[in-house]
């Protein structure tokens, strides 16, 4: 079957399609999906280690970001020896 | 079941039919069709990674060490995919964003630091961008004070139309654009018997580990796997309504992504190390290009400012669209590119200020650019194992996702190998942020 690019590109309305056929369809142009409905889950149930490890990955976070602040104000002479 | 009714059964019940589409006779074609519909977010994400930080650690990295760390741009591939194939499922199973789920399953705590860090990288990651655009046109005798406000604006109209499929198809093409790095590779003449050997040999290059090679190494991965990948990956899935019978096509649209992303990276590599090879010293790809053009010509200049741009430009609009989306979903405004500004005012209002101020900062006289290179390297360093973390646990949520979409078995094997390297690196690079002796200088 001869296709045309630009008429790939420009989508017809479907009429009846025939037996053997198959239908290409834009996700855009084509009906709404039911998708999994996350609205009514909630918090993520999690074992104790998980927790746990959560908190410890909240720590070590923090303390990056504050000593990545620090370390960019020193570069930045906030401290007053430039370097 | 034939597709043809397998497209049915995705309509569902309560619609009857989509209005528009192609109606094929061969199979075959049927599936290059649809592969070529569900096309674009894996090659964007990608190749927009290949952003103007990326060309600087990467001819950097071929400057300095020639083609001898091509194997790690190898090793990066299966990883970057694997990262981002899990974002494909969760997207196209939940059609929400990234910040929406941590914020859903994880909590307010983690659901405003993913969104703070998120925007704070990113954020400093445009204003690198917009520096990148404004070092190109200097070379390119074009005021910076004209040429950034432009580029600003032209980033502005891609997105503005009110049309997602127009915004790919620019974006798609753009990305293209960078199959020139192929090109001026093939012109500075390459040894294809080394590139073979350092590709498949890994190895470290002559003067051991020092804390250079460190450096770049870290700054190599970090480049290829960034935090904003997840984040836009997950919304422009959602935005593009990807359905859960496209998950393969937009798996092999990720990997052909990866495949095409690291072979720019690598053409990157080898124009950084034809300038090794000829002696130029230089502290940034556009000066690269000044200097390389006495022996590759006018050509391999020009080729390499204009893909510096591209390459920020692209940049640009992923890492602002990431923003706007994930400031979207977690204030529950409406966002989609696919909506008129009229309808999502707070989505474009907030791609327009990423973009606008970024460039603003860029045009202030003596703005500390350096120390806002080294904050996007650092932060991003710190804030991929821990995003990543919440990936893996998303993706083994079974209460969410189901048995359909959760990682399986060897899934996890993967990920978590992943990401205990990746917390390695970034460990790494905190020792180095706060001991810079750590390893020796040369």
């Amino acid at each position: 079957m001869k296709m045309n690019w630009m008429t790939f590109l420009r989508p017809a309305p479907i009429g009846d399609v025939a037996e053997g056929s198959f239908v290409v369809v834009h996700p855009l142009d084509d009906v709404l999906e039911e998708k999994v409905d996350t609205t009514t889950l909630g918090l993520m149930p999690m074992t104790t280690s998980v927790r746990f490890s959560l908190m410890v990955l909240r720590g070590y976070l923090i303390v990056m970001m504050l000593l990545v602040l620090y370390h960019v104000m020193d570069l930045a002479g906030a401290f007053g020896h430039a370097r | 079941m034939q597709e043809k009714d397998l497209f049915v059964s995705i309509a569902g019940e309560a619609a009857t039919q989509p209005v528009r589409g192609r109606v094929v006779r061969s199979k075959w074609l049927y599936r290059v069709m649809t592969f070529l519909v569900v096309f674009g977010p894996g090659l964007i994400v990608m190749e927009a990674d290949n952003d103007a930080g990326a060309v600087s650690t990467y001819v950097q990295t071929g400057a300095q060490y020639g083609t001898r760390l091509l194997w790690v741009l190898l090793l990066l591939l299966p990883v970057t995919y694997f990262i981002q194939e899990m974002v494909v499922r969760l997207g196209i199973a939940t059609g929400k964003g990234h910040a929406a789920m941590i914020y859903q399953r994880f909590g307010r705590w983690w659901g405003m630091f993913s969104l703070i860090d998120l925007q704070l990288v990113n954020f400093l990651t445009l204003v690198t961008e917009f520096a990148a655009i404004s070092l190109a046109l200097s070379h390119m005798n074009i005021a910076p004070m004209v040429g950034v406000p432009l580029a600003a604006v032209g980033l502005t109209v891609m997105v503005l139309s009110g049309s997602y499929r127009r915004w790919e198809r620019v974006t798609v093409f753009l990305c293209l654009l960078d199959l020139a790095w192929v090109a001026l590779a093939l012109k500075v003449r390459p040894s294809f018997g080394q590139i073979f050997h350092d590709s498949f040999v890994p190895g470290i290059p002559a003067g051991g580990l020092t804390a250079n090679l460190v450096f770049l190494i870290v700054a190599t991965v970090g480049t290829t796997i960034a935090p904003w990948q997840l984040f836009f990956q997950q919304s422009c899935i959602a935005d593009k309504r990807l359905r859960f019978a496209d998950v393969k096509w937009a798996q092999l649209d990720t990997f052909l992504g990866a495949v095409f992303t690291i072979t720019v990276a690598a053409c990157m590599m080898l124009a950084g190390n034809a300038a090794r090879v000829h002696g130029i010293v230089f502290s940034d790809p556009a000066q690269m290009a000044n200097d390389l053009h006495l022996f590759s010509g006018e050509a391999v200049r020009s080729g390499i400012l204009l893909l510096m741009i591209n390459a920020a430009v692209l940049g640009t609009t992923a890492i602002s669209l990431s923003s706007a989306w994930a400031y979207g979903e977690v204030k529950g405004w409406p966002h989609s590119l696919d909506m008129p500004i009229r309808k999502a005012p707070g989505f474009y209002l907030s791609y327009v200020a990423c973009v606008g101020l970024a460039a603003a900062i860029v045009l202030i006289p003596r703005a500390p650019l350096q120390l806002i290179i080294l904050g996007v390297q650092v932060l991003a360093g710190i804030m991929l194992p821990s995003a990543i973390i919440f990936l893996q646990l998303l993706l083994n949520d079974k209460e969410m996702l189901g048995e359909q979409f959760v990682n399986k078995r060897w899934n996890n094997w993967v990920n978590w190998t992943i990401i205990t390297v990746l917390f390695i690196l970034s460990l790494i690079l905190a020792a180095q942020v706060a001991a810079p002796n750590l390893f020796p200088a040369s």
